[in-house]
């Protein structure tokens, strides 16, 4: 038997425990690969995919999160995995074995653990590649589908930074080795239970900055955001952490003390153990926890833009065309007849036609709450609160009721906007600012990039001054199925020197920002699968380096009499817990997240975050499903013999 | 009332390539209600195989096995368990607590496990504790408290749900003589006071002498078989010959006490 054959022996006889981790390192391996794959691709290093250049930095960005988040966890798993295996090693230095032989046995079957994953991934990944640019070419519109290549750069940077990062662990952690006296090495795996314990005051701190954090996260919003987001990711991670070390102690041990709960049947056993399940376990269930909090977090983020990019494309465009004429008469920029036979030909007829008339207002000096004030250069149209209310009651947004002397603007300035100067036809005026609206019922055009809105009185009487030729007339059309209508509103006809005049990019835009939002979804999935798959793994892992302690306790039930459904429901009640726990607080942690996403972009979003829940927590229920069934055969294996 | 028969049970391991070893045969036991038995034999003679076919973790490959007027054989896996759980207590030399609960949690399990209510549970849990002597330490963890205290504390866990057959393996095997002596006062106690039949298996000549019967067995068959008087002395040397006619290996009693 040589040492390599040692090394490989070792693997094969943990294969259970290491199996979970050795699919987390494949997957981390394969995501890195198919990316690195299409950003060394040689027709997007070429230029000849020019859309790629989009993803290109994304792409980068997430290949850096997956090297950093595969140091930490591979780094997380071979501690710990060293920490199951003392015994093992105190009976190889108890035979002579050497510290440095040691260290070296450990190195030796990092290396075949990193061969073998860097190994598979590469090979999935390559498989798998021609898939990944084959949505990837959907998504980013291409005409030829992306060719199947694995670019050599790609194989050598996956290959060589995992097998560097692999090896450079190893060392690491097995220079941690050897340092435990010999009988401290055997003792490892006996150490008896101690008294499970909580602090008070740590109890006390995990609710507190639970607490403070939830409510800092309630109130949330634009302006407190930069000072805020910090406070309390800092006071929700601690209360977390205090969580599963402090406070399940405390409720544990509360349950206990109801007879009635803990002197029922199976649920002393589940509980008693579950103590130091979740003491044993609390760190990792912490970090899942607060993984499953960034996962369902980051994908509600993805999904909502995805969600809201319409709501946000008719806040900025109410109508697909908008047009903007100088003139109650003059069509110079396009003739209304001429636009709609041109876009019902082109089988968008218009469904709906708003007609606005104004004034130029130039000279406009804006005053703040705080008293500083803005020069305002371009011009802007005033139109009439009674025209405004007809725009908003169409659209379904809010109407406004304003007083004499006072304007609305739209618009969200901090500090709010309280005066608005200036000129109409040469004559000022000055007036307060009773209305930031967050709502623009108008498409912005030149002459028109901050409607102001005057009481009717005011605005009659400024508007006297105007001649006809002088006054300025917006036109909205909506269109049939606007979303498909960018190419046949560009075709309309305009005059070079009036372009600004003519608002008609909704269709173009929307399209731009679902594709980006599809494409970030797409990206970020397979970085929230790989936390989820590795997070998963973590729990599995610690489960199966208690499956021989626990072999022994359900051994000793069962000879007392304990049916195989008794220890059946034990076991799954355990495992549910301790996979649905970390599920549970994170689904929290998100939802308060998304509370406070709701508070950032003043929209709605509760439906959504539920559908990310429903989909995480189902993948959650697989997972957990085949771990519980791969734990019981282990178990009945080992109760079977004895 | 006889608690356990036996007609001619016997156990045949096979092994692969057709090897069968014949651990077992044609023991005939019956054991009446109230008894102490003690179950002796060198080492390889069958005392394991005969209690694991006696608390139905095995079962014989010939013969008939009946306790309490049950036969195990024609029961369900599940209601095995359950037969186990309610006819039958344990007491192993490894004492076999959970380290995860206080031994208070210990005893009672088999009585949670029935969903007794926690009233009655606590009313059985009092005196049974306190013949045992275990009272103080009821909060405890396992690790905070002696061998014999354990064992006594197993022997509570045997008996507190009053099952109609204790069967004791090596009890004493891994305690000193001192805790040696004090748990097999308490399990004699509890024949005699309680009524519990007992049936122990055992190297440990000291430890026999408490029983009222002896049975000895030899190449898993039955050799011979005593009783005892009145004086425990007498019956240890009445033991100690019959071990010297039996013959065989007893080297795996610990010396401290051979």
């Amino acid at each position: 038997m040589t040492f390599r054959s040692l090394a490989l022996s070792n693997m094969k006889g943990n294969w259970r425990s290491y199996s979970a981790f050795f699919l987390s390192c494949v997957f981390s391996v394969l995501i890195f690969y198919m990316y690195s794959s299409f950003i060394f691709h040689p027709d997007v290093v070429n230029g000849h995919i020019q859309q790629a250049a989009k993803v290109r930095r994304g792409m980068l960005f997430c290949l850096y999160i997956i090297g950093i988040f595969s140091f930490l966890f591979v780094l997380y798993s071979n501690a710990s995995f060293l920490k199951t295996r003392k015994q093992e090693f105190g009976l190889l230095s108890l035979f002579g074995m050497t510290k440095a032989q040691l260290r070296k046995l450990v190195i030796y079957e990092s290396i075949a653990l990193a061969l073998l994953s860097i190994g598979t991934g590469i090979g999935l990944g390559m498989l798998f590649s021609k898939l990944f640019f084959m949505a990837l070419s959907v998504f980013l519109k291409v005409s030829d589908p992306i060719p199947f290549a694995a670019p050599l750069k790609a194989i050598g940077m996956t290959g060589l930074g995992f097998f560097v990062l692999f090896v450079a662990i190893a060392v690491l952690t097995s220079l941690r080795i050897g340092k435990a006296e010999l009988v401290e090495l055997f003792k490892a795996g006996r150490k008896p239970k101690g008294q499970l314990l909580f602090s008070p005051w740590l109890v006390a701190l995990a609710i507190v900055s639970l607490g403070s954090g939830y409510t800092m996260a309630i109130m949330l919003n634009p302006f407190n955001f930069f000072y805020m987001a910090l406070l309390i990711l800092v006071t929700v991670t601690i209360g977390t952490y205090f969580l599963f070390t402090q406070f399940s102690v405390l409720l544990i041990r509360f349950l206990q003390k109801r007879h009635s709960v803990f002197y029922n049947r199976t649920n002393m056993v589940v509980l008693s153990q579950l103590g130091y399940k979740l003491k044993d376990n609390a760190r990792i269930l912490f970090m899942v926890s607060i993984m499953s909090a960034v996962i369902l977090t980051a994908s509600g983020t993805f999904y909502l833009m995805q969600i809201n990019s319409k709501q946000q494309i008719y806040q900025f465009y109410p109508y697909a065309v908008a047009v903007m004429e100088k003139g109650l008469q003059s069509h110079a920029v396009i003739d209304p007849e001429e636009l709609k036979t041109h876009l019902r030909e082109a089988g968008h007829p218009v469904t709906d036609e708003k007609i606005v008339a104004g004034a130029s207002v130039s000279d406009i000096k804006l005053t703040r709450s705080n008293g500083n004030n803005i020069e305002y250069n371009p011009k802007t149209m005033m139109i009439s609160e009674s025209d405004y209310n007809r725009l908003a009651e169409a659209q379904g947004k809010q109407k406004i009721h304003l007083k004499p002397d006072t304007v609305a603007m739209p618009g969200s300035f901090n500090p709010p906007i309280e005066r608005f100067q200036g000129t109409v036809q040469g004559k000022a005026f000055d007036y307060a600012v009773s209305a930031n609206l967050s709502d623009s019922v108008m498409n912005q055009t030149d002459m028109n990039w901050m409607t102001v809105i005057m009481e009717d009185g005011d605005y009659k009487q400024l508007l006297a001054n105007v001649p006809e030729s002088e006054q300025l007339v917006w036109y909205g059309y909506e269109v049939k199925d606007w979303e498909h209508a960018g190419a046949a509103i560009k075709k309309l006809q305009v005059p070079e020197d009036l372009e600004g005049q003519i608002n008609r990019n909704r269709a173009d835009n929307f399209a731009t920002m679902k594709e980006t939002s599809a494409l970030t979804l797409f990206i970020g999935l397979f970085i929230s699968l790989l936390f989820f798959i590795a997070s998963g793994s973590l729990i599995y892992f610690k489960m199966f380096t208690e499956l021989q302690e626990d072999q022994a306790q359900f051994n000793a039930l069962k000879r007392i009499g304990m049916t195989k459904q008794e220890i059946r429901k034990i076991t799954v009640t355990q495992i549910g817990i301790i996979f649905y726990l970390p599920c549970l607080v994170g689904t929290i942690h998100a939802l308060f997240a998304m509370k406070a996403l709701d508070g950032l972009m003043e929209s709605s979003v509760w439906l959504y975050s539920f559908v990310i829940i429903g989909i995480f927590v189902v993948m959650q229920t697989i997972y957990f499903l085949l771990a519980s069934m791969s734990y019981s055969k282990g178990l009945n294996r080992g109760t079977a013999s004895a | 009332m006889s608690v356990l028969q036996t007609k001619g049970i016997g156990k045949i391991y096979h092994s692969k390539g057709n090897m069968s070893y014949r651990a077992l045969e044609d023991i005939d036991l019956n054991i009446e209600a109230g008894e102490f038995v003690g179950v002796m034999g060198p080492s390889g003679s069958g005392k394991t195989t005969l209690l694991n076919l006696l608390a139905t973790i095995d079962r014989p490959t010939s013969g008939e096995l009946e306790i309490n007027g049950v036969q195990p054989a024609k029961l369900s896996d599940k209601k095995l368990a359950l037969f186990r759980r309610r006819e039958l207590g344990f007491v192993f030399q490894d004492f076999n607590l959970l380290d995860t609960m206080t031994i208070k949690e210990n005893i009672i399990l088999p009585l949670v496990l029935e969903g007794v209510a926690p009233r009655v549970i606590e009313e059985k849990l009092k005196p049974l504790a306190f013949m045992l002597n275990i009272e103080a330490i009821l909060d405890k963890r396992t690790y905070e408290v002696s061998g014999g205290q354990k064992q006594r504390a197993a022997i509570a866990r045997a008996i507190i749900h009053q099952p109609a057959l204790v069967l004791a393996d090596e009890l004493t095997g891994n305690l000193d003589s001192k805790a040696a002596k004090d748990v097999m006062d308490a399990l004699k106690d509890m024949n005699e006071r309680l009524g519990a039949t007992v049936l122990m298996v055992t190297h440990d000549p000291f430890s026999a002498s408490y029983c009222k019967r002896i049975v000895f067995i030899k190449d898993g068959k039955l050799f011979s078989e005593i009783r005892r008087g009145t004086n425990r002395q007498a019956f240890f040397q009445q033991i100690l010959d019959a071990l010297s006619v039996l013959g065989g290996n007893f080297d795996d009693v610990p010396f401290a006490r051979a």
